[in-house]
């Protein structure tokens, strides 16, 4: 049983995904109940591992390609916390593209893809190794292309071309890392730290540059975020499953493993690595923000947000402190559940009332109250305030950037707030103050959309509100933090 | 499995209540949204009656929720209750009903919770909630009339909050670092000592003098407070910006020389905004001024390590609380003896606030000169002259407030005995917690010194009141600093970004293309069989070759 | 053993076969004796697994009187693999080359050519004698150059005959060779030569061979004749000339680096070998970007592909004791010719299908195909994630293999080329895909392609992804019988 837990929390959405593929398009309720089955199946194992885990059960599944390439599934805590993040909002994901594509063409290609990008981003969490870790990240990275180009309309190609343009070239110089670490110590298991000794310090923080070039081009480290804001052409689930859920989660996930797991912080620091990391994820916190305050096209605004956002996560991976690195890790949920809320509403806002810019949000709070308030919870998130999710990561990451010595964090952050508000701030006041056009239409009667949204929003309420409870997110961090990497 | 909380709920429900109100109001009833408003501070009244008895830790919420009355947080808190629930009885005499009404409804009761809390937090980050709740829901406030003006308003108020909102966080960070822990006890004491505490200090003396309407950060508030409607002025003025003030009080540590700062800036305000007053036309931007003005003196009292502050604090907002509801018990009056009652009143009120011996007013001037240097008490009697001159002149200016339009008769009875009762309570009040509050004989205010202190430097201002009439005031546009700088917010709808030119990137992929296709007229060079024929024997040779000479 | 001798000699009856058996009877034959081969070489496969490399002395001789085949792991593993592209080649031409729509020179000479191929290639795998590889490189070359004609119109004269120059070229230098090798040592075994006295004229020898053999493995600069000869085939004909008929040459290479003569290789020869490889990885790269014929495309990838399996030369030997494997890079090449025939024979064939369907392999006729062809299309992505070496594919395995050995070996500028060869493959086979999958309006075919033929291409790619996925195996099998310079560097 222990061995078989991680694989076949792998295989619920996997089995789903290649079923999907050979449906035919107009069987929808048997592609519908197959996704969600496979949806609530994993959060159901998910939740019973959680249990076991924090009582401090472990899995582990193996399976040998050629030797010392090993395919290593392991649930650890640190797995655990984004397995768990991605399987419910898989699961929210599900539901709502389901109301969102209703009975459009492609849906079995569509449905495919995304259980499959959901099994790689699972398989990923899971990987217990350097190279299946590989190994996953490119099949996230296939299995993702599809998706940007779902309405193989112009846009869409012309952002699923940038992604690869950028997704390629990151994996080569990942692949490339991992095989100059391997090569000098062998196969790198997450549990058993390398010896680096064997490698010059020089050669040390090449190969750590290589790592946060391959991983960094998925969590959008600028200068190499140009594919996210581009991605924006894709359908709304599609956004927030990139957003949310997988690609850009699964970049910032790795940097956390190459931290903690391939290094160590300690020689993190050691090698003087650590702080220039942190600096690029505050350069791209900020220029993140100030790109976001320029876009005047709703998804294209929040996309940059995330190429701030997530840089959060990072920056707490690398200031290499436990507050820090709490608070980077509890964003990892934080982020996800708020920024999963914004792109439904925005989805909602687009399908139902055909707004794609923000000036088409004037006075749409009293048109759709229900969406209007998700959107602001997880915009006021963003912004940072309490009890929203957002305050919490900030409060941790700016407690970290103190004990890493490091206080110019509060400086970045304070930063990030200001701009945050600057551009999440005119989009609250548009849905609530500003007067509705005379020709404003639209409407909510679309509960497969507007219900993920509220539960979404809720999620990011409650985990701020309740963040101190023993069933928090942040508890979950801090015990990864205290019980993996503590002194 | 840690029990959900200990101690006594009573500080949570007088926290939980305004919101539960609040949510009835905007989504349940939201008809009658506005009448449910002067039930919110109801817990929170007999919280205070009752003496503000016990706390709670609530350990599974934010970060773990510490809830009990702050020093000094008592009178303060009561008179918050008070302010709030009288001018919520204004509100919803006065403002139409309707969605707009629940909106505004809901977020008074968001913006009251906040501001109770600020006054029950045990914690930094239950305290920031609260702070940030009573900033930043206050927004709707000021913005409600949707008027172009109140819109601009609202942009610069949002804008400062926000800011202060930012400066807070890092300070609160820093202290907490420091301290390695979250009670404000132990973040204040932490701050003293710690490396990077003064910018610690200096992060929060910015957000919270930006809602303490601290000069030079008060720039929101003389322009936010005309543009709400009467009570949002009312709960602003009296009431919200304490909230700064208890934070100065909370978290500014004694001995680090930020007492001096802060005497300094409050001198400024303190004299500085009263003058400036006069340069208004709005009775309501002067009384705003007349708001820094009073900051500004207990700033400089708080800096001082006045024994008195929240005592001179209590008195000052049900006071001015009172003066801004008459404003608008000003404009409900239709006969010349309700407009005359009305400023009767407000002489009261403002002789009160002016430093009248015996009143109010005149007792809380005593309190806050406890514990303070001989010079700052002089100061502190000073003030009252410009009190009197700002406060004159917004008596000279609400008597000239054009009349009316007609209104329901029975309204301005009600809206002038909600004000008559903050007024005289203002008058009243601090006498009841006279000795509780300072530990002084009753006997104290009457002593003649005392007397005289309160009554000349009113007598002076009243002189120079007279001279008004005569002058030609010059007149400027709430918000000096700000009107004056014609400063105007950038980048706030979402100025499309620059379209980068799509023509650069073109040619460059242009050009790469051509360089394929010439490396694919090379391949045809290749193909030709002598060429390659050659290249072959010369490979050969070139293996056997290199196979001899290196081996 | 008697796998061994059926796997040689089956494919050379049933060639004599199918000219005398009646027209009908023809691709029933070829189908069945196509069965009968693969049974042969997976039990061929199963006894080396097993019991370690086969030998046979023909006649009972011992070399240097007799001839000697030997079927080690190497050998055991491409017998299997061209078994498999066989096996799928027969099934396409089965659907394709129907004498009604291909004409009678494809439907009859398609057949003994593929089957005389077939047997020539697994003589070349099985033999150990210089002579006997001369003899079967001749008949692949000749197979090989009468598959690439078959189509019958002027364009594939021209490049058949163009090929067939190369071919003969490099028969020659290789004869020339294999003349001063026994001029020198008096035999030809390779077992043999490796225990030789080293003579004057070995340098020689092995030079002309060398040449001679990438002449006919189309290394870059001698690729001029690959690309038109394979893309103007028929495709059936095309997937064995582009994943099968260059392995077998190449195979020779190593045997003779690695096997008889390792003493001779000097750093800078090595280097000599690589450095074409390199340069053929950018130069068909570049070109294959350029093609606006999908079948161009495909060849120039195979002229890229070609290139990495040369770096086996210098980076062999890298490795050390970090890696729990020996021979990375050994393994790693044969691991990148066994995925890239599985792989280029899938692409081959899907191209065929399209070809058949719309008459055309202009990117631009191919435009939304993927929506007609669903199964093709799904084959051709898998087999180009196989050729751009992303996992869990066998290309991927083979990648890694090589990359470590690189950096083993203190040599990373290989791994460089490496991952940017990954990366142009992707570019080259950007368009296509984009091609296939565009939201175009559905073309009309001009014939249904049935979906038996449709899945033979996909069968092929999925086994070139399992042979990463499954990759153990294979790994074990290509240990049997590896010589010893393998895991300790030339």
């Amino acid at each position: 049983m222990t061995a078989a837990l991680p694989v076949l929390i792998v295989l619920t959405s996997l089995v789903p995904a290649c079923v999907t593929f050979f449906l035919a398009q107009d069987s929808h309720r048997l592609r519908n109940g197959l996704n969600l089955s496979g949806a609530v199946l994993k959060l159901a194992l998910i939740v019973w591992m959680l249990f076991a885990v924090a009582g401090g059960a472990s899995y582990e599944a193996t399976l040998p390609l050629a030797p010392g390439l090993v395919i290593l599934l392991r649930v650890d805590a640190l797995a655990l916390l984004f397995i768990s993040l991605s399987a419910a909002l898989w699961f929210a994901t599900t539901i709502y593209a389901i109301a969102y594509f209703g009975k459009k063409a492609e849906l079995s290609r569509f449905f495919g893809f995304f259980s499959l990008c959901v099994a790689a981003t699972t398989g990923l969490a899971l990987s217990g190794s350097l190279i299946s870790f590989f190994i996953f990240f490119e099949l996230l990275t296939l299995s993702t292309w599809p998706l940007v180009a779902h309405k193989q309309d112009k846009p869409s190609l012309a952002a699923a071309r940038a992604y690869l343009a950028y997704a390629l070239p990151g994996s080569a110089a990942l692949l490339w890392a991992i095989i100059w670490l391997e090569s000098a110590t062998g196969p790198v298991l997450f549990t058993d730290p390398p010896d680096l000794s064997v490698l010059e310090p020089g050669a040390l923080r090449a190969i750590f540059a290589l790592f946060i070039i391959g991983v960094g081009v998925k969590a959008a480290l600028v200068p190499l975020h140009g594919w996210l804001p581009a991605a924006m052409a894709a359908p709304a689930p599609v956004s927030a499953l990139l957003h949310a859920v997988a690609v850009v989660k699964a970049g910032a996930f790795g940097v956390v493993r190459v931290i903690y797991d391939v290094f160590g912080a300690g020689n993190v620091v050691a090698l003087g690595v650590g702080w220039p990391l942190a600096v690029l994820a505050s350069v791209t916190i900020l220029w993140g923000s100030l790109r976001a305050l320029q876009q005047d096209e709703i998804k294209k605004r929040l996309a940059y947000s995330t190429v701030s956002q997530v840089s959060y996560i990072i920056l707490g991976a690398a200031l290499a402190s436990p507050l820090a690195m709490i608070g980077g890790l509890v964003h990892l949920i934080h982020q996800g559940l708020m920024k999963i809320t914004l792109f439904f509403c925005a989805g909602i806002y687009d399908e139902r009332a055909g707004v794609k810019k923000i000036t088409g949000l004037n006075g749409m709070g009293r048109r759709l109250p229900w969406t209007s308030v998700c959107f602001s919870l997880g915009a006021m998130g963003m912004i940072g305030l309490p009890p929203m999710a957002g305050f919490v990561s900030k409060f941790y990451l700016g407690l970290g950037g103190l004990q890493a010595g490091a206080p110019w964090v509060l400086g970045v952050l304070a930063a990030s707030t200001l701009l945050n508000a600057a551009y999440f701030l005119p989009l609250l006041y548009r849905l609530w103050v500003l007067p509705a056009p005379e020709d404003a239409k639209g409407d909510e009667r679309a509960p497969g959309l507007v219900v993920p949204a509220v539960v979404t929003a809720a999620a990011s309420l409650g985990v701020g509100l309740l963040a101190a409870s023993p069933i928090s997110p942040l508890s979950w961090a801090t015990l990864i933090v205290t019980r993996e990497y503590g002194p | 499995m840690t029990a959900l909380y200990s101690g006594t709920f009573l500080p949570l429900g007088v926290l939980v209540w305004p919101l539960l109100v609040g949510l009835v109001a905007m989504v349940v009833w939201s008809r009658g949204a506005l009448w449910v408003l002067p039930l919110a501070p109801v817990p929170a009244l007999g919280f205070v009656v009752a003496g503000a008895p016990g706390s709670v830790v609530v350990p599974d919420l934010l970060l773990g929720v510490h809830l009990g009355i702050v020093p000094g947080g008592a009178l303060l808190l009561g008179m918050t209750a008070l302010v709030w629930t009288v001018a919520g009885m204004h509100a919803a005499l006065t403002l139409r009903a309707g969605p707009q009404a629940a909106v505004f409804a809901g977020f008074w009761c968001v913006t009251l919770a906040g501001n109770l809390g600020v006054f029950l937090a045990g914690d930094i980050v239950t305290f920031y909630l609260a702070f940030a709740a009573v900033s930043l829901a206050a927004w709707f406030l000021v913005i409600h009339e949707r008027t172009q003006k109140a819109l601009a308003a609202g942009r610069q108020y949002i804008t400062l909050a926000v800011l202060g909102e930012a400066a807070l966080l890092v300070g609160l960070m820093i202290g907490a670092a420091a301290a390695e822990d979250l009670h404000i006890a132990s973040v204040r004491a932490a701050l003293v000592d710690a490396p990077l505490g003064p910018l610690g200090v200096a992060a929060l003396v910015l957000g919270f003098g930006i809602k303490a309407g601290m000069v030079p950060l008060h720039l929101w508030l003389p322009v936010a407070h005309p543009a709400a409607p009467v009570p949002g002025s009312a709960v602003l003025s009296g009431a919200i910006v304490n909230a700064g003030l208890i934070g100065m009080m909370l978290f500014v540590p004694d001995g680090t020389g930020w007492g001096d700062v802060l005497v300094a800036a409050g001198l400024v305000g303190g004299f500085g905004a009263a003058l400036w007053g006069l340069t208004q036309r709005n009775p309501k931007a002067v009384l705003a001024y007349s708001t820094i003005s009073q900051m500004g003196l207990m700033l400089m009292l708080v800096g001082a390590g006045s024994a008195g502050v929240a005592y001179y604090a209590f008195h000052h907002g049900l006071a001015k609380a009172a003066l801004f509801l008459c404003v608008g018990v000003m404009a409900a009056a239709q006969t010349p003896r309700q407009r005359g009652a009305t400023l009767g009143l407000v002489v009261l009120v403002a002789l009160s606030v002016a430093g009248l011996p015996l009143t109010g007013g005149g007792v809380a001037k005593l309190a806050g000169k406890q514990g303070l240097p001989d010079a700052l008490s002089l100061v502190l009697t000073l003030s009252s002259m410009t009190t009197t001159l700002v406060l004159v002149w917004f008596v000279l200016r609400l008597a000239q407030a054009p009349a009316p339009p007609l209104a329901p008769s029975p309204l301005w009875r009600s809206l002038f005995a909600g004000a008559a009762v903050l007024g005289g309570l203002a008058l009243v009040a601090p006498w009841a917690v006279w000795g509780h509050a300072t530990g002084l004989p009753t006997g104290y205010p009457a002593q003649p010194a005392n007397m005289f202190a309160g009554i000349w430097p009113l007598l002076a201002g009243l002189g120079a009141a007279a001279l008004i009439p005569g002058q030609r005031l010059p007149e400027y546009p709430p918000g000096d600093i700000l009107a004056l700088l014609r400063w105007r917010g950038g980048g706030w709808s979402g100025r499309a970004g620059a379209a980068r030119s799509a023509a650069p990137r073109r040619h460059w992929r242009r050009a790469v293309l051509r360089a394929l296709l010439h490396v694919r007229r090379l391949e045809t060079h290749m193909r030709p069989w002598p060429r390659a024929g050659w290249v072959l024997i010369v490979t050969a040779l070139t293996f056997s070759g290199l196979v001899l000479w290196t081996l | 053993m008697s796998a061994l001798v059926a796997v040689l000699t089956l494919p050379l009856v049933a060639a004599l076969g199918v000219f005398v058996v009646p027209a009908r009877l023809r691709v029933p034959m070829a189908l069945a004796s196509a069965a009968m081969i693969t049974g042969a070489a997976l039990a061929l496969c199963v006894t080396v697994a097993r019991g370690g490399p086969v030998m046979l002395m023909a006649g009972g001789w011992a070399p240097p009187i007799g001839i000697a085949l030997r079927a080690d792991g190497l050998a055991a593993a491409l017998i299997i693999m061209t078994a498999l592209v066989m096996g799928a080649v027969t099934c396409a031409a089965w659907f394709e080359a129907s004498p009604a729509r291909a004409g009678p020179r494809m439907a009859f000479g398609f057949w003994p050519l593929m089957l005389l191929l077939w047997g020539a290639l697994n003589a070349v795998y099985l033999s150990r004698d210089l002579f006997n590889l001369y003899v079967g490189l001749e008949l692949i070359s000749l197979a090989a150059v009468a598959l690439a004609a078959l189509s019958g119109t002027a364009q594939a004269f021209a490049a058949a005959l163009r090929y067939m120059i190369f071919a003969l070229a490099g028969s020659l230098l290789y004869l020339a060779g294999v003349v001063l090798a026994y001029a020198a040592h008096g035999t030809l075994d390779i077992g043999l030569l490796t225990a030789r006295t080293p003579a004057q004229g070995d340098a020689l020898a092995l030079g002309l061979m060398t040449a001679g053999l990438l002449a006919k493995t189309a290394l870059f600069p001698f690729h001029v004749w690959l690309p038109p000869a394979h893309a103007s085939a028929p495709a059936p004909a095309s997937a064995l000339l582009s994943a099968l008929v260059p392995k077998a040459s190449f195979l020779i290479l190593m045997r003779l680096w690695f096997e008889a003569m390792p003493d001779l290789a000097t750093p800078a020869a090595l280097l000599a070998l690589a450095v074409p490889g390199a340069a053929a990885v950018l130069w068909g790269g570049v070109l294959a970007l350029v093609q606006k014929r999908l079948k161009l495309i495909i060849a120039y990838s195979t002229v890229a592909q070609l290139g990495y399996m040369f770096l086996v030369f210098p980076l062999a030997g890298g490795g050390g004791a970090a890696q729990p494997w020996a021979a990375g890079a050994w393994t790693g090449a044969v691991f990148h010719a066994l995925s890239h025939g599985l792989a280029k024979a899938a692409m081959f064939l899907a191209a065929g299908i399209y070809i058949a369907a719309v008459g055309s392999d202009r990117l631009g006729d191919l435009r939304g195909l993927a929506r007609a062809l669903p199964m093709t299309g799904f084959a051709f992505a898998l087999a180009a994630i196989t050729l751009m070496g992303l996992p869990p594919s066998g290309g991927f395995t083979a990648k890694y293999l090589l990359m470590t050995s690189a950096f083993a070996a203190g040599q990373w500028p290989w791994a460089l080329l490496l991952a940017g060869g990954g990366l142009l493959a992707a570019g080259y086979f950007y368009r296509p895909m984009v091609a296939l999958f565009a939201r175009d309006a559905r073309v009309p075919l001009l014939r249904s392609i049935p979906r038996a033929w449709q899945s033979v291409p996909l069968v092929l790619a999925v086994l070139s992804i399992m042979l990463g996925l499954l990759s153990a195996t294979p790994f074990d099998l290509l240990q049997v019988g590896r010589p010893p310079p393998a895991s300790e560097g030339l």
